[in-house]
């Protein structure tokens, strides 16, 4: 029981952190509407959802509007649950606090490239997943010679701060490969674009978007090989009793359509195809 | 210590002057060398304050100048304006034959030559007193090492601090301290030296002992101008005694006809206001 | 709390933490000296007699004091390296490690400037007087006269510099160096995200390690090393 308590203290001393963080989050700025956190469903309620605010093609912020994959499957899902658009209340979930803000009930769902992994599920619980992506290269558009990660010997590749999809290429790939590692994606491609870095190494997804940027259409291209799979699922808290009616959305999603349309839509002139061996795939079992 | 035969080596800093020569009366303006310090035509301001007016004077070699006068006068003005730590904005000063350069190499190498001794003494406070004295020769003048010590030395002994050397300089009392500063200026061999209020910082009991290596030093016929209200110095020391008000030079005259019997009335007034106590 | 002594075994047996900490300190050792020698000539310029050094010193200072520092490390990778193409070396560790310090020290230096220039308020003007009575130019009076006093004079801001430098050192992640703390910090938090406040409390711990005897040497020294006038 001691060690209960200490643990509870810390978890706040954690959250107050958090909070402070993202004060700018736009968490509630008309009181109590939020409350009920994880239980609140329907009638005049709002829902929140944390995304990517800096992923284009997935959760991307552009003045008051929100676009992108990962937004699409929330509002179809956020709709099924009996909340309209204008009920949803958009939080920026950046990938290092996605469990605090779950755990502390900041936020209600989270579609944010959250890969289902086990654990994860020891803090977190997950619904889905909704895509199944896999990671890839994206390079310069008149690029042949690099088809796959073993092509990369020798040559430069870039990825982000904080994941280990560069360094698998080195050590299960192409031992000889130079890694930068960037802050955002958005680097990766202006050294890409400079032609600095020969590759951007993640999800292929997350490729695809920034292909389809209006910047880089036509400049950069998705190679095609997805050589891992990454499971996206709908990060909730693990006390939420959402997870069956979010199942249920999604494969409502994929049946009708609308699943395809929103990922030919947010990756448009890219060329790219998800990996039909595991999309569209079947959500699993909730805990 | 390598001591000369005059000197106490154990006199303490009660009888600084014992081994300098006592005055037998002050010099005579007529042994005077050719001109070495020329001031003409200088004029300075700071902001709307007229603080150097037309200002002409010579010093010669060898000649004692005192210059009195008023607070808020130019006297430290006029004297900080020779070795240019203050510039003027009209005028000319010559200094041995050369007219005063502008800011680097050739002002660096010309201060060399000039003295200055400060109100508040401005000893180097990271060094020690032997340093404060060998820095100039070993840094400007490029003397060995060895040799400027030599020479620091026997100059700490003549002012009477040789025991001091390895002291650092707030452990001394202000009037060692000037002292110190005396010796800095001289182990540079100076054409001049230049006193900005010497004792005016000092408290009443260490004003003598740096009076007296002054005395010393004027007998020994270093050229000197001497900012101070100190008539005793400049009766027993000075040839000339400069009287400035205003930033003009109202009167000129030698001590003992100056002190008895001066002729302005802002002279006249100055002095009954500092000997009436 | 024997927890929490599992959950630190387990950060510390998969991730390499102690060399991550190595990272930071090698930054900061040679982006510290490297911003000393910027600093120092900076304020040598300010407090020159040559107005156009004066104004070049002031600039630099002004610039670099309000720049972030995460958008000079940008600048440096994606402008110098990417676009300019300059190379500080072949290999990409070594390149961008150059890179994180060179913006380190162009961005410290601006701050060491000031601490020193804080020093030499401290130098009464009588002693550059005095040094210049006895013939010495402008960089030499600085040199032997001015400089080591100001300096004893700005061992406490010039402390407070290094504190800062210890920190920022992490920005690094912002120049490609990938190895240093943060970028470990967000490697342990997307893949161990089950215990967070053990990989919190790892770094914030390791810093206050870092840094707190930086704060006592630096009073000690300061106070020891004081200019008794």
């Amino acid at each position: 029981m001691r060690t209960r308590t200490r643990t509870g203290g810390l978890v706040a001393l954690a959250a107050t952190a958090a909070l402070a963080l993202s004060a700018c989050g736009g968490d509630d700025s008309s009181g109590g509407s939020t409350e009920g956190g994880g239980t609140a469903s329907g009638g005049g309620e709002k829902i929140t959802i944390g995304i990517k605010f800096d992923q284009p093609g997935l959760g991307f912020k552009e003045g008051d509007t929100y676009t992108g994959f990962d937004t699409d499957v929330a509002r179809y899902v956020a709709e099924k649950l009996g909340y309209s658009e204008d009920q949803i209340e958009w939080t920026e979930a950046p990938s290092a606090q996605r469990e605090t803000l779950l755990s502390t009930d900041q936020v209600d769902m989270i579609f944010a490239t959250y890969s289902i992994t086990d654990k994860r599920k020891e803090t977190v619980a997950f619904a889905g997943p909704y895509f199944v992506a896999g990671q890839d290269l994206l390079v310069a558009e008149d690029n042949t010679d690099i088809q796959g990660p073993e092509d990369l010997e020798g040559k430069n590749l870039c990825s982000v701060t904080g994941s280990t999809s560069a360094q698998r290429i080195k050590d299960e790939y192409a031992a000889g490969v130079q890694l930068l590692e960037q802050p955002g994606y958005a680097e990766c491609v202006t050294a890409l674009l400079s032609g600095q870095v020969d590759a951007v190494t993640t999800d292929d997804i997350i490729l695809a978007g920034l292909a389809a940027q209006p910047a880089n259409k036509g400049k950069v291209k998705v190679v095609g090989a997805p050589f891992s799979t990454e499971r996206y699922g709908v990060g909730i808290s693990q006390s939420s009793d959402k997870c069956e009616d979010i199942n249920t959305a999604i494969t409502e999603m994929i049946e009708d359509g609308s699943w395809e349309e929103a990922i030919t839509a947010n990756t448009e002139g890219t060329g790219y195809t998800p990996n039909s061996s595991e999309n569209p795939p079947t959500p699993d079992a909730c805990a | 210590m390598d001591a000369q035969p005059t000197t106490p080596s154990d006199a303490p800093d009660a009888s600084p002057t014992a081994p300098l020569p006592t005055p037998d009366a002050p010099a005579r303006a007529d042994e005077l060398g050719p001109p070495l310090v020329e001031l003409h035509g200088v004029n300075k301001h700071f902001g709307d304050l007229h603080v150097l007016r037309d200002i002409d004077l010579t010093v010669r070699r060898g000649e004692v100048l005192v210059v009195i006068g008023p607070s808020g006068s130019g006297k430290s003005t006029l004297c900080r304006a020779i070795n240019r730590l203050e510039t003027i904005d009209s005028g000319t000063i010559v200094i041995d034959g050369e007219p005063l350069p502008e800011e680097g190499k050739e002002l660096a190498r010309l201060r060399a030559d000039v003295g200055m001794v400060f109100q508040s003494f401005n000893l180097f406070a990271h060094k020690t007193i032997l340093d404060n004295v060998t820095l100039g020769p070993v840094k400007v003048r490029r003397t060995r090492a060895a040799e400027a010590k030599k020479e620091a030395l026997a100059l700490l002994d003549r002012v009477g601090i040789s025991d001091q050397a390895e002291k650092m300089p707030a452990q001394l009392s202000g009037g060692q301290q000037q002292r110190v500063a005396i010796a800095r200026a001289l182990a540079m061999h100076p054409k001049v030296m230049l006193f900005d209020e010497p004792t005016s910082a000092l408290d009443p009991e260490m004003i003598n002992e740096v009076l007296d290596v002054m005395v010393a030093l004027a007998k020994e016929g270093m050229t000197m101008i001497v900012v101070t209200h100190e008539m005793g110095f400049a009766r027993k020391a000075a040839h000339r005694v400069v009287f400035m008000a205003d930033g003009q030079i109202v009167e000129e005259a030698p001590p003992e006809e100056f002190f008895t019997n001066p002729k302005s009335h802002r002279a006249q007034d100055f002095l009954s206001k500092i000997l009436t106590h | 709390m024997g927890d929490y002594l599992s959950q630190f075994l387990r950060l510390f047996e998969s991730y390499d933490v102690l060399g991550a900490f190595w990272v930071n300190i090698q930054l900061t050792f040679w982006a510290a000296i490297l911003a000393l020698v910027i600093g120092t000539v900076l304020a040598l310029m300010r407090i020159s007699p040559i107005p156009s050094l004066q104004w070049a010193g002031a600039t630099y200072v002004t610039l670099f004091r309000n720049t972030p520092l995460t958008i000079i490390m940008v600048f440096l990778t994606l402008g110098v390296w990417g676009q300019l193409k300059i190379q500080l070396a072949d290999d990409f560790p070594s390149n961008f490690f150059r890179f994180a310090v060179l913006g380190l020290a162009v961005y410290h230096a601006a701050f060491v400037c000031e601490a020193i220039r804080s020093g030499v308020n401290t130098v009464p003007l009588g002693q550059a007087e005095a040094a210049r009575a006895i013939g010495l130019s402008f960089l030499p009076a600085a040199r032997i006269v001015i400089l080591p006093q100001a300096f004893r004079g700005s061992v406490a801001p010039l402390g407070n510099v290094l504190i800062a430098l210890i920190k920022n050192s992490t920005v690094a992640a912002a120049a490609g160096v990938a190895t240093e703390t943060s970028s470990l910090m967000k490697t342990m938090i997307e893949f161990d995200s089950d215990v967070i406040i053990a990989i919190f409390l790892t770094f914030a711990i390791g810093y206050v390690i870092l840094v707190i005897p930086v704060g006592l040497a630096t009073t000690t020294l300061s106070r020891r090393l004081a200019v008794k006038r």
